[in-house]
């Protein structure tokens, strides 16, 4: 019997955990119990930014992190936070499939291998007033947290403010800070509605999940065994891309019900973003090189 | 390494272990590193050191935990400030009519100079190096003087800002602001039953108290309490700038650095050298804490791997252990633990196995973090290891033992506390609740 | 070399007591500038990595000055040789410790700089940097191990069993500012 131990920094009751233990629970099954995988969720045995060292290295043999953690190492990492590139769950698809073999040749650098990738529902714009156009950002206090953030924030001229994640609830509270980007799943969990009131879903991007696993581990283990890794990891990733979708709106009937405007871009609003977005896509091309260009080429012929 | 050794047998090996290491005089951090290698090299087979590393740095390098060294700052900063002596002639004229009289003032000024210092030992220190002196010149008895001051100490961990509620906070994974909210009732409660302890004792002994102090026109009586000033101001100073918006949790902490240099600068006891000074003890201090830190992330990691705490909360469940036996285990285990380590030490070294099975045992984090932090106060006066011992037994020249003594009803009174807060949690949650409803 | 030892140790604290400054000044520079739309990109990360520094290099410091906690129930009731050799496994099992420490933390900061590990926040800074500052502060303890370990061999008084205070206040402070909290 071997025994994998999986870090994840998400909670139990997380879309990506439940659907990461059905995974579990599928390897265990189909290998007759010969591959045990251990859940330690919540970042109890290591933090989101080290897990994927983690892995590389052996002192877990199976991980899970937000890929564009990592999107400062390496710009392919951070193909899905560019903003508006892949803006719905179909295209957010397309563009897995179109980088998913670079990605997977980063990570085997590393001595990783590619399981599977599930996204987080879309990302929209938190306020505490009316956005009709990007002119309405303008001086905003604004949580940047990675590269893309701030670029949007610098050019709609919105005052950025650093604040860690889990300051935020209380940031918001204070009005330290008074709109962020996120999905309505992060909304949601941090009670968003206590003190901002409108939602712009502009699906701006869709972050995903990335769950690996050490080549030497997986090496080690029969063909037959890996086999039932791989399948189960297909498996979670259809079944996970599914699970993102149908709460989606889950989670934004919960916004409207907790009484926040939950509304799509005004035209004004999208076209703005429209032209941020080509800026933004053009800055992570010229940053990725002639690899990234092939990625965009690939996801738009598709 | 060595195949599987079953889980009751490791947990007892580690145990024994620790035992042996602590007591042969191996300093805390270190010995605790060695629990976690000895956890690891028994039960898995993963790069040992990587994980050492790892994990070390993963804790140390924290922005939640910056807030550390700043809070432990201002209160250097603060000791060396005359705030001590501002606050005892800013309440002693209003305390002449209650029963116990000038006793009340090491309570209430404990309790408010908590609301700026994270620490116990600076807190009793500081309102000591006042107090002590001036009640015996009036004739109080020693005893209660002393004892009062050993335990109105301890308020220094449990109103916020507090030193081992950030260590606690980041051990569990908890909001440090939410933890800070919850000690705020409880340090009332814990003042309020000194308080009352002290009225008590005296209606019983009127013959041990002093006369009053000549009494003093209401406008005196005003002018020497604007001597408070300065502190209130510095406590309206940290929490306005949480309040409107200025600061994060993280960011008061700085805030509160930048009140205390102002009230040193504004009484003239800010000197270079006081400066330096307090900034080095502070570098330290915090460099003695952080290294026990990191032992505990590592020995934390290294028993996740092992297994032991997820076992001892499923454990937990499978008793049907109701909720107030578990807490009172806890407590035994806790005061004998205090007897003999400081309250840090202890708050880390218990975390990995306790906290699994506090939470399936459905107590909120926030609350049980609380009840810990009244558990540290004990541990500063029972003796033979008892920071607040040995501060005042240094400023009174009495030994040990007669100042433990001297503070066994505080002891008593704070397990009062800890039964108080059980059966009404309410107490602790009712300020978190507030201001982060569920 | 006395002389030289000791200033390592006393400037590596200076250092830290620099890095105690630099988190304060960062934090209020998060707080008022977000007044005057003033933001310190990657202002968390910066402070973070400060604390790590200063957690770290400040340690030999710490150890010589006695401010180490460690449980003395039993050492403070041996003297002689007894007490010597005491001394002497605590040092040695410290320092075989924190040797290992060392080595490991050095091992995670040259992984980082072969696999170009970066930070994750706005401002991009490769992760050995910061990660040097816990190796560094590591290795000047295990020096100061090593130091006190030659020095109990040589059967004198180590350095961080302090001399017994001149002053009732000068203890005070000591305790009130140092080993308890
Ligand atoms: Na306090
Ligand atoms: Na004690």
């Amino acid at each position: 019997q071997t025994k994998w131990n999986l870090p994840t920094a998400y909670p139990i009751d997380n879309l990506h955990t439940e659907n990461l233990a059905q995974f579990v629970k599928d390897v265990e099954s189909g290998s007759g119990g010969k591959l045990v995988i251990t859940i330690h969720a919540n970042a109890s045995l290591f933090k989101a930014p080290e897990i994927k060292r983690a892995v590389a290295t052996g002192q877990a043999q199976i991980g899970e992190v937000l890929m564009s953690l990592h999107e400062n190492e390496d710009p392919i990492f951070g193909v899905d936070v560019v903003p508006f590139l892949a803006s719905s769950f179909k295209d957010s698809k397309k563009l897995w499939d179109a980088s998913r073999p670079a990605v997977e040749k980063k990570l085997a650098s590393q001595g990783l291998v590619t399981l599977y990738a599930v996204p987080w529902p879309p990302q929209g714009i938190y306020a505490k007033k009316d956005i009709n156009s990007v002119e309405d950002m303008k001086g905003l206090k604004w949580r940047s947290y990675n590269v893309g953030t701030a670029r949007i924030g610098e050019l709609v001229g919105a005052q950025s403010v650093t604040i860690q994640a889990a300051e935020l609830p209380q940031a918001l509270a204070t009005g330290v800070v008074n709109s962020f980007m996120s999905s309505g799943a992060t909304g949601y969990d941090s009670k968003v509605w206590e003190s901002l009131d409108h939602f712009y879903d502009t699906q701006a991007w869709l972050p995903k999940n990335l769950i690996f696993v050490n080549k030497a581990a997986f090496d080690a283990l029969d063909k037959a065994t890996q086999d039932v890794v791989m399948k189960a990891a297909a498996a979670a990733q259809e079944r996970g891309w599914k699970l993102s979708e149908d709460k989606t709106k889950w989670y934004l009937d919960q916004l409207s019900s907790k009484g926040m405007k939950v509304q799509a871009p005004s035209p004004a609003l999208a076209d703005g973003f429209k032209k941020i977005g080509e800026q933004l896509t053009a800055d992570w091309i010229k940053k990725a090189g002639a690899d990234g260009q092939a990625v965009v080429d690939a996801y738009k012929k598709m | 390494m060595f195949g599987a050794i079953p889980l009751p047998e490791l947990s007892m090996i580690l145990l024994g272990f620790l035992v042996v290491i602590l007591a042969s005089g191996v300093w805390i951090a270190v010995g605790l590193g060695l629990v976690g290698l000895l956890a690891m090299v028994l039960s898995t087979n993963v790069p040992i050191g990587q994980v050492l590393a790892t994990t070390v740095w993963s804790a140390s390098a924290s922005w939640t935990l910056a807030a550390l060294p700043l809070f432990i700052w201002m209160g250097e900063i603060l000791f060396r400030t005359r705030l001590s002596e501002q606050m005892f002639r800013g309440l002693s004229p209003w305390l002449q009519w209650l029963p116990g009289r000038l006793i009340h003032t090491n309570i209430i000024g404990c309790g408010i100079f908590a609301a700026v210092s994270g620490s116990s030992a600076a807190t009793c220190a500081t309102i000591g190096k006042i107090a002590l002196p001036e009640l015996e010149k009036r004739g109080y008895d020693a005893r209660m003087s002393l004892g009062t001051l050993a335990g109105s100490g301890t308020l220094g961990l449990l109103i916020p800002p507090s030193i081992p509620m950030v260590v606690y906070a980041v051990t569990a994974n908890v909001s440090v602001l939410q933890v800070f909210l919850g000690g705020f009732l409880p340090g009332l409660l814990v003042m309020a039953l000194y308080m009352g302890y002290v009225i008590i004792w005296a209606l019983l002994n009127p013959d041990k108290q002093p006369p009053r102090d000549p009494s003093m026109p209401f406008m005196d009586k005003l002018r020497q309490s604007a001597k408070l000033l300065p502190c209130m101001l510095l406590i309206a100073v940290v929490f306005l700038s949480l309040i409107l918006g200025f600061a994060t949790a993280t960011e008061c902490a700085a805030w509160g650095v930048t009140g205390a240099l102002g009230l040193a600068w504004w009484s003239g006891t800010l000197t270079r050298e006081a400066f330096f000074d307090s900034v080095m003890s502070a570098t330290r201090l915090t460099c003695m804490i952080m290294l026990i830190l990191a032992g505990a992330a590592f020995t934390t990691a290294a028993m996740a791997f092992t297994g032991i705490p997820a076992a001892l909360a499923e454990w937990v469940k499978g008793q049907q252990l109701s909720p107030h036996m578990l807490v009172l285990a806890l407590t035994c285990m806790y005061i004998i633990l205090g007897c003999l380590i400081d309250g840090i030490s202890m708050i880390v070294l218990t975390a990995v196995i306790v906290l699994p099975m506090v939470k399936q045992a459905g107590f909120d984090l926030v609350w049980f973090g609380v009840y810990l932090i009244i558990h540290v106060e004990m541990a500063q006066i029972t003796p033979p290891v008892g920071f607040n011992l040995f501060v005042l037994q240094n400023m009174s020249g009495k030994d040990t033992m007669t100042i433990a003594k001297a503070a066994f009803p505080f002891f008593l009174l704070l397990n009062v506390a800890v039964l108080i807060i059980t059966t009404f949690p309410q107490i602790v949650l009712y300020l978190p609740k507030l201001a982060f409803p569920d | 070399m006395r002389m030289v030892l000791d200033r390592l140790y006393l400037w590596s604290g200076y250092a830290a007591g620099a890095f105690l400054i630099a988190i304060f000044v960062l934090m209020m520079l998060l707080s008022v500038g977000r007044e005057f739309n003033l933001n310190v990109a990657s202002g968390d990360d910066f402070a973070a990595w400060s604390l790590v520094a200063m957690a770290f290099l400040g340690l030999a410091h710490t150890f010589k000055r006695g401010e180490m906690i460690r449980v003395g129930l039993l050492l403070e009731r041996l003297s002689g040789r007894p007490k010597q050799v005491a001394e002497l496994i605590s040092l040695s099992v410290a320092g075989a410790f924190i040797g290992y420490f060392t080595w490991q933390a050095g091992q995670l900061a040259f992984d980082s700089w072969r696999f170009g590990d970066m930070s994750q926040g706005v401002v991009v800074i490769p992760l050995w940097i910061p990660q040097f500052g816990m190796v560094a502060g590591l290795a000047i303890l295990l020096v100061g191990i090593v130091d006190e370990l030659v020095v109990v061999l040589q059967g004198r008084r180590p350095t961080y069993e302090m001399e017994p205070a001149a002053t009732p206040e000068e203890l005070i402070e000591r305790i009130a500012s140092g080993g308890g909290v």
